[in-house]
């Protein structure tokens, strides 16, 4: 039989391959497989190749045999878990007794009230579980790696070891330094943020218990607070720090109060068109520096007409050099007689100072009353001087310094006009921000320096383009 | 002779002088944090008295500090908080930039932080200190704590500057601590006497808010730091003096009050009692819970040097401001829903009124609309039913501020002598109105009375005086308008135009006269005519 057939080739494959080599060979040879193309046998003639040759060799041997035979032993062992030829009767054969009798309708006895619809579901399985299942019989390969273990000699040697110092009562070194660590406290609580909004508060000013530690010590390792100096308690203006606003600027305010806030508001404002006015009128043009035609002409004509007057001018200043330099000629040499003279004079006229410094020194002991009252009055004035000075001083305490850059601009008064007002604390419509007054009042007690807002300068220039999907519909 | 040349800018107040960058520098710290650093420790910039001494003979304007005060500030803990902080930052970014997510919530985990109490006992050495200083601090919590949580600063800061004003207006209800109300056009402004100081606050009306551009955020943000802890000591100080429980716990009495409506609606149960705290319609657990306060009668001790009658005028004053303190006593508010609620409640429950608001308005309401104790109601609108006594109320009287201190033979408007006699607790001559209100709210209860707040919030109802109706011409009334409208305009015309309107009134006025003269002269013809026929006649 073929099956006989296929053992035998099982048993030697290369006998078998030459073999056949050699039956085919032969005329009038007939094999059993269809696949082996007998018209080509029986018509053609055999095509002759080289041998020698590994491409031909691939080419043209024919191993299908082969292969039909390893597929078959493969189906065999996927479909009955071995080889049909390997198994015992008993594997194979049954000895056919007939239908047995309704296991089914037993099974229905046992458990009659579990449900039709669930019986049936239950027992059959998807048809998709049924597709995915394996049904090879030959068992998967085993995968070693998942067994193989890295440096599992040299592991188990030191668990052994382990082992062994546990029964001696020896605690590793690891295992002791983590024994000794100190437990963590999770209770701890975490350092909470400045604004939470649950955040405890206690009594801050309550006497403090006496430190003990040396302030030495303290200070050195940065423990101590250093003392603030008095001087910096002291604030920087004398205004307070909610200033009131006018009687003037109530919701609903008295006739004259407010009028009078809307004459400071009015003048206010009237200062500031000062300024403005003042302004525009240093940068106006001079109505005399505009061209005219006359001065366009006495521009276009410059040069060409003669000057005789600066040849005249120049002529005498050239004399007036001469005659200076002369003069210091002269001067320069005085005579005998001369010096001696200037002397007597210097000398005569110094007697004639001293003796008048004298009897005016003299005189003025008569004048003693006179001069009193020049004294007390030269003191007054110096009195009056340092007042002024200081009520100056004590008004600019309440000014606002110069601290940067920029000046202290007070801002805008806030006021209603009167048809602004609305009379009644639901209509009421606020004016001016609060958080502006209270940044400018910081800023007019001298506690933060008034600045500009810092300008944004983008480093990289900005380049426009049109999107593809924005150009493909304009 | 001889000796080493002085080199200029070595000595004097050009030593004693630093600017604000090589302060900068000298701390290590960027500006913001400078800025910040200076701003929490109270050091602030000095103005030297000759520029050019100390910025090297430039008279350019710079920004100068003490040169001690940066020393003091180099021992500052916190500055090596701020360092801390800076790498935290730069970490979280390369974080985020990596976008290694563990790493960003290890970070966040790990945030640094810091306390400014050591700042507060610092600057603040004694509780007073701190008192006399906490105007501004009220004033920042106030208007912070009416921010909409956009993120224009922390919802936190937000949050805990709510919790600290809300502690704070407890506290003064509790104490009944305050002596001026004053509403502006800005806001109200609210003046309280804490432990013998006078400390005046700003409070932004509601929902006013427009974000003006021009003001640093990052400053005020960093005052508000500072002020948010300093309030919070001091609050707790103050509940202590009161005997008041510190995280503020309502009266279990009025607690049981709000039990029984639903308060699901209004908030979730963690934050409806806090919610109702803040609604400061109900008062306050004290620690040691007394029934009724002792009326402890001060001890007089004659200071030296203070003879008899300032000693009786200061009795008297102190008899005066009992009254005042239990003006509204016993008496029992309802708000309606277009007034503003908080600022009413408070000024009331201030004065010993009881208050209480629609339960659509507000949660903590404590009665209803149809309780039939209640004795006034605070409307705010028009009243267009037949009740002709209310019509006054178009008219009110006006609101004076109450900040104004009268000196002797000063001008003193007749409202405000009014609103001082009230004070006083004297009823001049209104008794009657007085009672014919209550009356009139006996017979129909539901009609809603034109009630107004006035000037010092406190004498509230008692403004309403049928009495003391003052009649306005409403001609006259636009006529005035008018005449000031067109003085306005005159006062902004432009110096051109003012000139060219100048000219035209002169030369109206001068027809005017003209014609004057002219009308004269012709009755003076016309008189001489007249006798001249007359003589003839004889």
């Amino acid at each position: 039989m073929l099956q006989d057939d296929k053992q035998l080739q099982a048993g030697n494959m290369a006998a078998r391959r030459r073999l056949k080599r050699v039956a085919s060979s032969q005329p009038g040879f007939l094999t059993l497989k269809s696949s082996l193309h007998p018209t080509d046998l029986a018509g053609n003639r055999r095509k002759r190749v080289n041998k020698n040759k590994k491409k031909n060799w691939n080419k043209y041997s024919d191993i299908n045999d082969v292969e039909e035979f390893l597929e078959d032993v493969r189906h065999q062992e996927r479909t009955t878990g071995g080889l049909l030829s390997e198994k015992t009767d008993d594997n194979l054969f049954y000895v056919d007794l007939g239908q047995p009798e309704k296991p089914e309708q037993k099974a229905e006895d046992a458990q009659p009230d579990d449900g039709k619809k669930r019986k049936g579901k239950s027992s059959r399985p998807l048809r998709i579980d049924l597709i995915l299942q394996r049904d090879s019989l030959v068992p998967p390969p085993k995968d070693i790696l998942a067994y193989q273990q890295p440096n599992a000699k040299k592991l188990r040697r030191i668990a052994q070891k382990a082992e062994q110092l546990a029964a001696k009562g020896v605690v590793p070194r690891r295992q002791k330094r983590l024994l000794n660590r100190r437990p963590v406290d999770r209770t701890a609580k975490k350092a909470e943020a400045n604004n939470n909004p649950d955040r405890e508060y206690y009594d801050i000013w309550e006497q403090q218990p006496k430190v003990t530690a040396d302030p030495w010590y303290l200070q050195q390792t940065g423990k101590k607070l250093v003392k603030r100096p008095e001087k910096l308690n002291e604030k920087p203006s004398v205004l307070p720090a909610v200033e009131v606003i006018a009687p003037g600027g109530s919701y609903n305010p008295d006739f004259f109060s407010h009028q009078a806030l809307l004459q400071e508001a009015h003048e206010v404002e009237v200062q500031k068109k000062k300024q403005e006015d003042k302004l525009e009128r240093q940068l106006a043009v001079n109505r005399e520096d505009k061209a005219t035609e006359e001065t366009n002409l006495r521009e276009q004509v410059e040069g060409l007409v003669e000057e005789e007057e600066n040849n005249e001018e120049a002529a005498p200043s050239m004399e007036d050099d001469e005659a200076a330099l002369a003069a210091i000629a002269v001067t320069q040499k005085k005579t005998e007689r001369q010096i001696k003279k200037e002397r007597a004079e210097k000398i005569k006229e110094q007697q004639r100072l001293a003796n008048r410094r004298q009897t005016e020194q003299q005189q003025q002991l008569f004048q003693l009353r006179s001069i009193k009252a020049s004294i007390k009055k030269q003191d007054q004035k110096t009195k009056d001087k340092q007042m002024q000075r200081r009520a100056k001083q004590e008004a600019q305490k309440a000014q606002p310094r110069r601290l940067g850059k920029l000046k202290f601009q007070a801002p805008d008064l806030d006021v209603q006009l009167s048809d602004e007002l609305a009379g009644s604390l639901r209509q009421l419509k606020p004016e001016g921000s609060i958080l502006k007054d209270r940044f400018k009042s910081l800023q007019k007690r001298n506690l933060i320096e008034p600045r500009e807002r810092a300008k944004f300068k983008r480093r990289l220039k900005v380049k426009y383009v049109e999107k593809r999907a924005f150009k493909e519909i304009t | 002779m001889g000796g080493l040349q002085k080199k200029k800018f070595e000595r004097g107040s050009a030593t004693n002088y630093i600017t604000r960058n090589r302060a900068r520098k000298k701390l290590m710290l960027s500006l913001p944090d400078f800025r910040r650093l200076c701003i929490l420790k109270g050091i602030y910039p000095h103005e030297p008295k000759h520029k050019k001494k100390v910025n090297k003979g430039s008279t350019a304007p710079r920004t100068f500090y003490l040169l001690k005060d940066i020393r003091f500030l180099l021992h500052e803990p916190i500055v090596s908080k701020f360092r801390e902080y800076k790498i935290f930052v730069r970490k979280l970014k390369r974080a985020y930039g990596k976008t290694e997510w563990s790493a960003v919530e290890r970070l966040k985990e790990n945030k640094p932080t810091y306390k400014l109490d050591h700042i507060v006992k610092e600057r603040y050495p004694t509780f007073i200190d701190a008192l006399r200083d906490i105007d501004d601090a009220l004033c920042m919590c106030f208007l912070f704590s009416t921010f909409a949580r956009t993120g224009k600063c922390h919802v936190q800061t937000i949050q805990l500057c709510r919790r600290l004003t809300v502690e704070w207006m407890n506290y003064v209800i509790a104490s009944r601590a305050l002596r001026k109300v004053f509403l502006s056009i800005k806001g109200i402004y609210y003046q309280a006497e804490v432990m013998g100081q006078l400390i005046t606050w700003l409070v932004p009306y509601q929902f006013s808010h427009d974000h003006p551009t021009d003001v640093d955020y990052r400053v005020m943000a960093t005052f508000t730091e500072l002020y948010t802890t300093l309030l919070g000591f001091v609050n707790f100080r103050l509940y202590q003096s009161l005997n008041l429980v510190y995280p503020p716990k309502l009266d279990s009495k009025a607690e049981l009050d709000l039990k029984e409506e639903n308060e699901d609606d209004y908030a979730m149960s963690s934050e409806s009692y806090y919610e109702k705290l803040s609604a400061l319609s109900s008062s306050l657990a004290r620690v040691v819970s007394t029934e009724e306060e002792e009326e402890a009668k001060l001890d007089q001790f004659p200071v030296e040097g203070e003879d008899m009658d300032k000693m009786e005028a200061r009795e008297k004053e102190q008899k005066q401001l009992e009254v005042q303190k239990k003006i509204f006593e016993g008496l029992k508010f309802f708000i309606n829903r277009e007034v503003p609620r908080e600022s009413l409640a408070f000024v009331i429950r201030c004065f010993g009124g009881q208050v209480s608001w629609d339960k659509s308005v507000c949660i903590g309401s404590t009665y209803d609309v149809t309780d039939e104790t209640i004795t006034h109601q605070v409307v705010d609108r028009p009243n267009v039913d037949k009740h002709p006594v209310y019509i006054f109320t178009l008219t009110l009287p006006p609101h004076l501020s109450p900040f104004v201190e009268e000196k002797e033979g000063d001008y003193v408007p007749p409202d405000k002598l009014k609103i001082m006699a009230l004070q006083r607790g004297e009823q001049p001559g209104t008794d009657q109105p007085y009672f014919i209100n209550e009356e009139e709210e006996a017979e129909e209860k539901n009609l809603k009375k034109m009630e107004k707040q006035k000037s010092q919030g406190k004498s509230l109802e008692v403004k309403v005086t049928p009495g003391k109706l003052k009649v306005e011409n409403p001609a006259r009334l636009e006529q005035e308008e008018q005449a000031e409208e067109k003085r306005l305009a005159i006062m902004m015309m432009k110096k051109k135009e003012k000139y060219l309107y100048d000219k035209i009134m002169f030369g109206k006025k001068r027809k005017v006269r003209e014609a004057n003269k002219l009308a004269a002269k012709r009755k003076a013809h016309d008189d001489a005519e007249k006798a001249k026929k007359k003589k003839a006649r004889k």
